[in-house]
């Protein structure tokens, strides 16, 4: 329990600007532009909006108290335009141009999971990495982030020359925040840890422009909030297929311990350059 | 072995006394199996088997047990390659008969492993090898676990809704490259989680219900046959890399009512189900009307999410058996099926003076009068629209036989 409660802490901090003070609060993300290494060595281009100006492969989670205003910032820090949407929160920025700011305010009457992504040269600049995720919550239990991307490295080379598609989509790797098996589980606002008899929520955005299936081992889990699919909301299921652009907001109260996967049931996102299990694979920890 | 007596310790001291059963079962896991696929070519696969004298089944044998039973599974690898596992998916086992090797056990050539858990909730759940899941699952080491209430009856679950009959459609797909000894002879070091195969890009040529395709979709195994205001309950399962998008008769009346082993506690009326990799959905059936159709099942590619495929199983609604024997192996022969503008009549010794063509509403849309002899073959070229039609073999203005057929 203990070990829990530390955890609970942990995902306080980690996200980047939860505030325990309801009301209005100010943030501030930047747009960077880096590179990204896949498993196989290569470096690929890939643009993220990032909590601090250095570029990090993982987009800010940006998680919020439902009585929050947020008065969000965005600082440009690459070389060309971008901007800041949410269809969902309503949010659309003007153009920030390189070197510029843009501030946007953002509040959400419900709880629930959004997806924030840049809307300019659309959808190319999402594709090279310009889309994350956004909590508002209405509780404090365990939360668990999954930003779900998949790289077509030939799409992100011909998008970053010269804009153009040459080719039918056909990603080679899969990230969950960036990462890949084994990497995500280092990553512990992805890694679900707790006991048996928690309320843990796990948000989900499909970033990406692949459906995806993610199977949990282990227990059934229930739909809290499906943005395409809201009819969906309260089923109970271990298969929950996630389209382009979806948000879910799943609650696990486990009932049993244990280390278990949980994996894209498409088992082509569960490899890369040729290795088993990459891409979308993690494991869950459940204490007594 | 420890790990099954203490196992039988337990059931004797607990599960019996409740009066509930204990379910044995054996699969078999082999590496060297062969399926023939609907164009003849025959695919390296590998399987589980219930017997030494079978081809591995694919999907695998389907197994059944009641809620509350203590269910004991044993897999015999006799494969003499990479290990093998059962990953019991959507049963919520334990993590020791998770089925995962490094997080469990894995069982290797002339070993036996044991499983050991209680049937949870009533529903359609699946059991796949979770060693290189994507090359095994694709090679064909799957099937479906379904539990059914406690007592056994045709009712979805305790106070769901009754049926008279289930089916189950397991939709899965092929690539023949992915058979081939170059990807199916993987090394493997039991001593790392992280493995290095050769995964070639996914491209299925075939695409299975229940692992048949084509015109093996006629055999009255595969088709949907009931009759007027008789409820059919569908067990849809997706062990595919592509999703399902299922449509069905409107005149069916298709409630899905359950996904994953769960009751959907608000049921969705819709003719449209979407299945995706590893989900399955219970569906149940209550046509008002005689019908001739299909439920058409397209492919869905997960990237470019459009259909690569579409597969159509057969339904046949009537108020009487007599439709029924439209789908038992006869005399005359109408090939290929499905097809498109054109097909074949052969006789298997009839003679026979002409065909009547009609459509899936009843309605005369072809006919063609000659004198045929019984070895003698029809050509059959036309336009019609795509849909399933029902031929008419005549003689001197008798039905001889009446053939279905999928004009694509």
């Amino acid at each position: 329990m203990v070990f829990l409660k530390a955890s609970a802490i942990l995902f306080l901090c980690i996200t980047t600007a939860f505030n325990s003070f309801s009301g209005q609060i100010s943030d501030t993300i930047y747009i960077n532009s880096g590179t990204l290494q896949t498993f196989n060595g290569s470096s690929l281009p890939y643009k993220c909006f990032n909590s601090s100006s250095v570029f990090d492969k993982r987009n800010a989670i940006l998680s919020y108290s439902i009585s929050d205003t947020v008065s969000l910032t965005v600082f440009n820090n690459d070389i060309i335009p971008h901007r800041i949407s949410s269809i969902e929160l309503g949010i659309e920025s003007g153009l920030i141009p390189p070197g510029m700011n843009e501030t946007v305010s953002i509040h959400s009457a419900t709880s629930g999971t959004f997806i924030y992504h840049d809307s300019e040269n659309y959808p190319n600049n999402k594709i090279l990495g310009l889309a994350g995720m956004i909590v508002f919550r209405n509780n404090s239990s365990a939360s668990f982030y999954w930003n779900l991307k998949e790289l077509d490295t030939l799409w992100i080379n011909d998008i970053s020359s010269n804009n153009q598609l040459s080719s039918e989509y056909n990603p080679k790797f899969f990230l969950i925040n960036g990462n890949h098996n084994p990497d995500i589980i280092g990553d512990s606002s992805a890694r679900i840890v707790g006991n048996v008899g928690d309320t843990i929520h796990i948000h989900i955005a499909n970033t990406g422009n692949s459906i995806h299936s993610i199977h949990f081992h282990g227990y059934h889990l229930k739909v809290e909030q499906s943005s395409e699919h809201p009819g969906h909301e309260g089923r109970i299921k271990d298969t929950f297929p996630i389209n382009p652009m979806e948000v879910l907001t799943l609650e696990l109260v486990p009932h049993q311990s244990g280390e278990y996967p949980v994996h894209d049931h498409n088992l082509i996102a569960v490899t890369g350059a040729n290795i088993y299990p990459n891409g979308m694979f993690l494991t869950m920890l459940i204490e007594p | 072995m420890t790990r099954r007596i203490l196992f039988l310790v337990f059931l004797t001291g607990s599960f019996i006394s409740l009066g509930q059963q204990v379910v044995n079962h054996q699969l078999i896991a082999r590496n060297l199996g062969e399926k023939e696929m609907h164009d003849g070519v025959v695919l390296r696969t590998f399987g589980f088997a219930q017997s030494f004298s079978e081809q591995p089944p694919i999907p695998g044998p389907t197994l059944y047990a009641n809620e509350g039973d203590s269910v004991v599974l044993d897999l015999f690898n006799v494969s003499q390659g990479a290990p093998h596992t059962i990953h019991l998916h959507g049963l919520d086992v334990n993590q020791e008969n998770d089925g995962v090797p490094h997080l469990s056990f894995e069982v290797h050539h002339m070993e036996h492993g044991y499983y050991y858990f209680v049937a949870p909730h009533p529903g359609t759940y699946f059991y796949h090898c979770h060693v290189v899941s994507t090359i095994h699952v694709q090679a064909g080491m799957y099937g479906v676990f379904i539990v059914k209430p406690a007592d056994g009856s045709n009712i979805t679950w305790d106070g769901g809704y009754p049926y008279s009959q289930e089916k189950l459609y397991t939709m899965s797909e092929m690539d023949p490259l992915w058979h081939e000894d170059s990807v199916m002879e993987h090394d493997h070091d039991t001593t790392q989680t992280i493995h290095e195969v050769s995964i070639p890009e996914y491209h299925p040529s075939y695409f299975l219900v229940n692992g048949q395709s084509e015109q093996q979709l006629l055999e009255p195994d595969i088709a949907l046959q009931t009759a007027k205001e008789e409820v059919s309950f569908l067990r849809m399962a997706n062990i595919g890399y592509l999703a399902n998008r299922v449509t069905f008769p409107e005149e069916l009346n298709a409630k899905i009512i359950s996904t994953d082993g769960r009751p959907i506690v608000n049921p969705e009326i819709s003719d449209t189900l979407w299945i995706s990799p590893g989900e399955r959905y219970g569906v149940l059936i209550e046509p008002i009307v005689d019908l001739i159709d299909s439920i058409e099942i397209s492919y869905v590619n997960m990237n470019t999410l459009t259909s690569e495929e579409i597969q159509y199983v057969p339904v046949l609604v009537s108020g009487t058996n007599g439709l029924n024997e439209a789908l038992i192996k006869r005399t005359f022969e109408l090939y290929p099926n499905p097809s498109a503008d054109q097909f074949y009549i052969k006789s298997g010794g009839e003679p026979y003076d002409g065909i009547k063509i009609y459509d899936a509403m009843g309605r005369l849309v072809h006919v063609e009068n000659h004198n045929y002899m019984d070895t003698e073959i029809m050509d059959i070229n036309m336009d019609v629209a795509k849909g399933i039609y029902t031929v008419e073999i005549l003689l001197n203005r008798a039905i001889l036989d009446t053939l279905k057929w999928i004009n694509r």
